[in-house]
């Protein structure tokens, strides 16, 4: 019999995980802290766009169009409501408008990067890293457990449908303990379970373990690359200019 | 060789009961056995000890050897037993690691550290010999639970132990994905592997085990030999209280007798669900359900049999139209004047005690009615105990107890019989009985061709659009 | 045959339980957050994590032995606020949160009822980290909207003054033990009675 050796898909995500990583570290010192000050504009802004270009990219229309739709209401607040507001609803409206700028590029570019990376290439990534395993083996569990959680969160609101709402007499203390309290204890036993069947297939026995799924930086992360380079280079000639 | 030797075994949960009672069982390298009979009768627990969950997981009080190859295993770790020996477990949903199937088919490899060509060299083999070449690269939260079971086997083959246990594998799984782990287990016992399979559902490996091991409260009742496995009868399950071993495709059993325009069913008009605007889960422009009888509704793995539940109780918003007592329902009007009984009962318990579980379905809550209703599905030693903490036939029959107290005219069942033993199947099947008596309707869908023979009345199919 | 001493080193069972019990947690945090979009709760944010995160954290200090579980969790959620968007700010101030829960926990043999309602008062701080840059960089985060005119900036600033902080900080301190309360009674009430405690 001639052996078949399995061919991983060679389809992967557009940038490795760790520039991923590097890009949302970008983000957030750039778009939401204004390292730079006036200097840097043009940066932040193709910074700000990045976001919405890689969702493109990925094929995340809808979470694009709310992006923008809540870029304009708050374009909109701020030309429009904004100049007629005072006192206390202005400084509020200010605080909304500021917010909602400064976390969106980087929020975007979180759903991105977490809608866009498979758990075994997290996995390698992390190794990579030499991040250490009690932090990589949690946060792998997490990827996998949030579907579940959806899941068990959807069929018992099933459930309580089907009861009625007289179900829980409409006060809020019930309604969260029928909600919370299933919720947990069903994520709780299938957590058990779900344990059992990892620990029987040797999870934590080597500390070194072989992963199957390679990354590797393509021309996408270059292009990366080099744009956080020039930021950083044009930033730090201002600082000495 | 697998040795139990004089093994008792008390859960420190029940330590009064005894789980396994001075039992022995001597397996040989390249046997296939089937461990059976009731729930509680302590196959789990056997497994169990095998695989390292006892103690890890389990804990309790053992007496006596468990040895695989001479070697006394209790006490080795659960992770160091990996490679070894694999567990295929009951429920599809959470015995995955990885989101993806490719990555599950490595993830017990990868954790061995077995070099990266050797495992790909292994995935290839398995996928071969499994013939899952379209499972591949797909998305684990978006297959079937027969398919999630095959790449559970899939997974644990990869690893190639030389023993493989099975707890309750098809206890989630219709009838085509029970027939598809009859292939998988076939190949298993191709390969020479030694396999060890607790089940109540015996009729699709009964003539692949190599031998058959009753047990009963925790001791063995009866040893079956292969020459006597095949001379085995209906008469003689039903002695040892079994389940069925014919393997009868649920669609076969089709009866429907065509229901005159009468008061007497319940019409039902338009009933079409589509997740997304492409593709139609189901499209029913008219059906007609008998008044006051068990209906069984059976259909093909993605026939959108429990979606067509979730529509029918209003659950999933649609148009289609019931009509009932010449009154017609909208999927709104529906909600709440329906009950279900879900697959998963886990779900729909919500209390801290079973007897407030039943008193928040009353109508109006009565607690003399509510004791009376317990007793009648017999769980009124159980009125105090947390519904979470019962077994899964009696978390069953607590959904059933509801279902009785909220008095509603119609009721859905989803799989009622999934994981339970004859004497369960038969509880269940009275209960449908008495409220059949009461004048309810009763829909249930269902996979079991010997709950259908034992108590439903019509049986419709439903295709899939 | 008596349960293997496994000492106190986290095995692959213990690391699963962490990332579920985060998972469980931090999809209560998301869904309280969804309520942030009106400015008000944006405040009271980490106080409604205190108190309702507290139902699933009590039961996860149930499944805690061993050291480090804690500080893992909390590094964890610092981690998860710097990928969805809230700087790195909160990744060191997690860990450091996380740090003296643990070690009030560890205070009561990971055993003790009274460090684990203590214990639950302190671990929602690692929430309070997202509002640091608001206070740490307040001049320069509202510094480019002078265009407003200097009035509003002022309020602003008096809405963010930094002893507020501190306010935040106490307020979620009292909220955490609150909801740990809860989570004991929920404890006593469901998950022990149901058998996963």
């Amino acid at each position: 019999m001639s052996e078949e050796t399995w061919t991983p898909s060679k389809k992967k995500s557009l940038l490795d995980p760790r520039t991923k990583l590097l890009l949302i570290f970008v983000e957030a010192v750039l778009v939401l802290a204004t390292t730079g000050g006036e200097r840097l504009f043009w940066f932040r802004i193709v910074f700000a766009v990045l976001p919405f270009l890689l969702l493109l990219s990925a094929k995340r229309y809808k979470i694009c169009i709310i992006g923008l739709a809540v870029l304009c209401t708050i374009f909109l607040l701020e030309y429009t409501v904004f100049p007629y507001a005072h006192g206390l609803s202005a400084s509020m409206l200010v605080l909304v408008i500021t917010i909602i700028n400064r976390f969106l590029p980087a929020y975007l570019t979180g759903v991105y990067v977490i809608r866009t990376t498979k758990v075994s290439e997290f996995k390698a990534a992390m190794e990579k890293l030499h991040m250490p395993d009690v932090l990589t083996i949690p946060m792998c569990v997490m990827f996998r457990f949030f579907p579940t959680i959806r899941e068990e969160n959807e069929a018992i609101r099933a459930a309580m449908k089907m009861r009625g709402i007289r179900f829980g007499g409409g006060k809020v203390g019930k309604m969260l303990e029928y909600r919370i309290v299933p919720m947990i204890t069903c994520a709780a036993k299938i957590g058990e379970e779900l344990s059992a069947a990892a620990l029987t297939r040797g999870l934590g026995k080597y500390k070194k373990r072989t992963n199957i799924c390679h990354i590797g930086f393509g021309w996408a992360d270059i292009v990366i690359f080099l744009l956080v380079a020039a930021t950083v280079l044009y930033w730090i000639l201002g600082v000495f200019a | 060789m697998i040795e139990f030797d004089n093994v008792s075994f008390a859960y420190d949960a029940a330590p009064e009961q005894k789980s396994l009672c001075d039992f022995s069982l001597t397996v040989k390298d390249g046997e296939c056995v089937l461990i059976t009979g009731p729930s509680g009768c302590g196959k789990s627990t056997l497994l169990r000890l095998l695989n390292g969950l006892i103690p890890e997981f389990y804990s309790g009080t053992a007496e006596g050897k468990v040895q695989i190859n001479g070697e006394e295993i209790q006490g080795i770790g659960i992770e160091e037993l990996a490679g070894r020996i694999g567990t295929v477990f009951q429920n599809p949903r959470s015995q995955f690691f990885n989101v993806d199937t490719t990555g599950e088919l490595a993830f017990g490899a990868e954790n061995l550290a077995i070099p990266e060509e050797e495992i790909l060299r292994r995935i290839g083999r398995t996928v071969k010999a499994f013939q899952i070449e379209l499972l591949m690269d797909r998305n684990i939260f978006e297959l079937s639970g027969g398919e999630k079971q095959k790449i559970a086997c899939a997974s644990i083959n990869v690893l190639e132990p030389e023993i493989i246990l099975l707890d309750e594998p098809s206890a989630n799984l219709d009838y085509e994905a029970a027939e598809s782990l009859r292939q998988l287990i076939t190949c298993w016992k191709e390969m020479g592997k030694t396999i060890l399979i607790a089940e109540h559902r015996i009729n699709y490996i009964w003539d692949l085990a190599d031998r058959v091991i009753v047990l009963e409260n925790g001791a063995l009742k009866k040893e079956i030999q292969k020459e006597e496995i095949n001379r085995f009868t209906e008469e003689d399950t039903s002695h040892f209280g079994l389940r069925s071993l014919e393997r009868i495709s649920p669609v076969s059993l089709v009866k429907n007798t065509e229901q005159a325009e009468t008061d007497d069913v319940i019409h039902l008009e338009n009933f079409h669900y589509s997740y997304d605007k492409k593709h139609e889960i189901f499209n029913i422009p008219s059906m007609r359900i008998a008044k006051g009888k068990v209906t069984a509704i059976v259909g093909k793995n993605g026939a959108g049999k429990t979606t067509f539940l979730e529509v029918l109780s209003g659950i999933r918003k649609n148009d289609g139209i019931m009509g009932l007592d010449g009154k017609s329902y909208s999927s709104k009007k529906r909600l709440g004047k329906i009950f279900m009984v879900m697959q998963d009962v886990n779900h729909q318990l919500f209390t801290e005690s079973v007897l407030d579980e039943v008193l928040i379905s009353q109508p109006e809550e009565n607690e003399e009615e509510a004791k009376k209703i317990l007793a009648e599905v017999g769980l009124l030693s159980f009125a105090d105990r947390h519904p979470m903490s019962l077994s899964g036939g009696q978390k069953q029959r607590v959904a059933l107890a509801c279902a009785i107290a909220s008095k509603l005219p119609i009721l859905l069942l989803d799989e009622p019989t999934s994981g339970l033993d004859h004497a369960q199947m038969y509880t269940v099947g009275e209960i449908l009985n008495r409220m059949k008596g009461e004048g309810r309707t009763i829909i249930t869908v269902t996979h079991d061709s010997e709950f259908i023979e034992h108590c439903c009345d019509e049986v419709i199919q439903i295709k899939e659009a | 045959m008596s349960k293997k001493e496994s000492g106190n080193k986290l095995n692959g069972r213990d690391l699963i339980n962490i990332g579920i019990y985060t998972a469980i947690y931090f999809v209560i945090a998301m869904a309280l957050a969804m309520t942030g979009l009106i400015p008000i709760f944006l405040i009271l944010l980490s106080s409604m994590i205190g108190i309702v995160g507290g139902i699933p954290f009590m039961l996860f200090l149930t499944k805690v032995k061993k050291p480090g579980m804690i500080l893992i969790m909390s590094t964890i959620m610092g981690i998860l606020m710097f990928v969805t968007g809230m700087t790195w700010m909160p990744i060191p101030f997690s860990v450091v949160t996380g740090l003296i829960a643990e070690l009030v926990y560890r205070g009561g043999n990971y055993k003790s009822m009274r460090s684990a309602i203590l214990t639950a008062g302190i671990f929602p701080l690692w929430s309070c980290g997202n509002y640091l840059p608001l206070f740490l960089q307040r001049e320069q985060y509202f510094a480019d909207r002078t265009s407003y005119g200097q009035e509003y900036v002022d309020s602003v600033m008096n809405l963010t003054p930094v002893w507020m902080f501190f306010v935040l900080l106490a307020a979620t301190f009292v909220c955490g033990i609150i909801g740990g309360l809860l989570g004991k009674a929920l404890l006593k009430k469901h998950f022990e009675r149901a058998g996963i405690a």
